[in-house]
């Protein structure tokens, strides 16, 4: 039985696509992250502007892997981010509890559930897909 | 669904990445419709068709159906 590990054109074509859209990406998460860690006010109005242009890059990337992807790993991004929007949901949930209560900052709980929640998206599609490679 | 997709690529000496690219879709997804994980749309099920030369009835079938032409239909249960 001839089943070759390497990988189709689709595959290629579609890690070289993602490099391609995501170096630039990195690197503008880089400098948003950077001029947020200066104290200086004269550079706040740079920080907003590049974390809001860092924000849309990735979801513009996220969106052109959704459209570049065939039909069954578009159903695994879906059924994993199905489940990454539920653990929000109950994060929130629990988070603004545990504000009402006095316990924590809900400002530091909604960072750590948006970062958590992509982690996760991503985790369980790469654990998906991971079955079948 | 039960597919023949297996045994047909094998016929033919072809890797699942050449499938694949005949199809126009990703190795994952060969491997998972092989595997009976994933069952594809009917879009993809005639790319196989024409990709095998052979009609879509004798590549998949509903779990449990005999195989008219004594052919095999192997797989695993649907996803």
């Amino acid at each position: 039985m001839t089943t070759s590990e390497g990988p189709s054109d689709l595959d290629r074509a579609a890690r070289r696509a993602v490099l391609i859209d995501g170096t630039p990406v990195v690197l503008l998460g880089g400098v948003a992250l950077t001029l947020g860690s200066t104290t200086d006010p004269a550079r706040r109005g740079l920080w907003i502007a590049a974390t809001v242009a860092f924000t849309l890059s990735v979801v513009w990337v996220v969106y052109r892997a959704f459209r570049r992807a065939d039909e069954y790993q578009r159903k695994i991004q879906l059924e994993s981010m199905a489940v990454s929007f539920a653990v929000v949901l109950v994060a929130l949930q629990v988070a603004g509890s545990l504000d009402a209560a006095g316990i924590g900052d809900l400002r530091q709980y909604f960072q750590l559930i948006v970062v958590g929640g992509t982690l996760s998206w991503l985790l369980l599609a790469d654990l998906r897909t991971r079955l079948s490679r | 669904m039960r597919n023949r997709l297996r045994e047909l690529r094998a016929a033919r000496r072809w890797s699942q990445a050449e499938l694949a690219s005949r199809c126009g879709v990703s190795r994952q997804t060969i491997n998972a419709i092989e595997a009976g994980r994933y069952d594809p749309s009917l879009p993809l099920a005639f790319t196989f068709a024409d990709v095998f030369d052979e009609p879509i009835e004798a590549i998949f079938r509903p779990e449990g159906r005999a195989v008219p032409d004594g052919g095999d239909v192997t797989g695993a249960t649907g996803a």
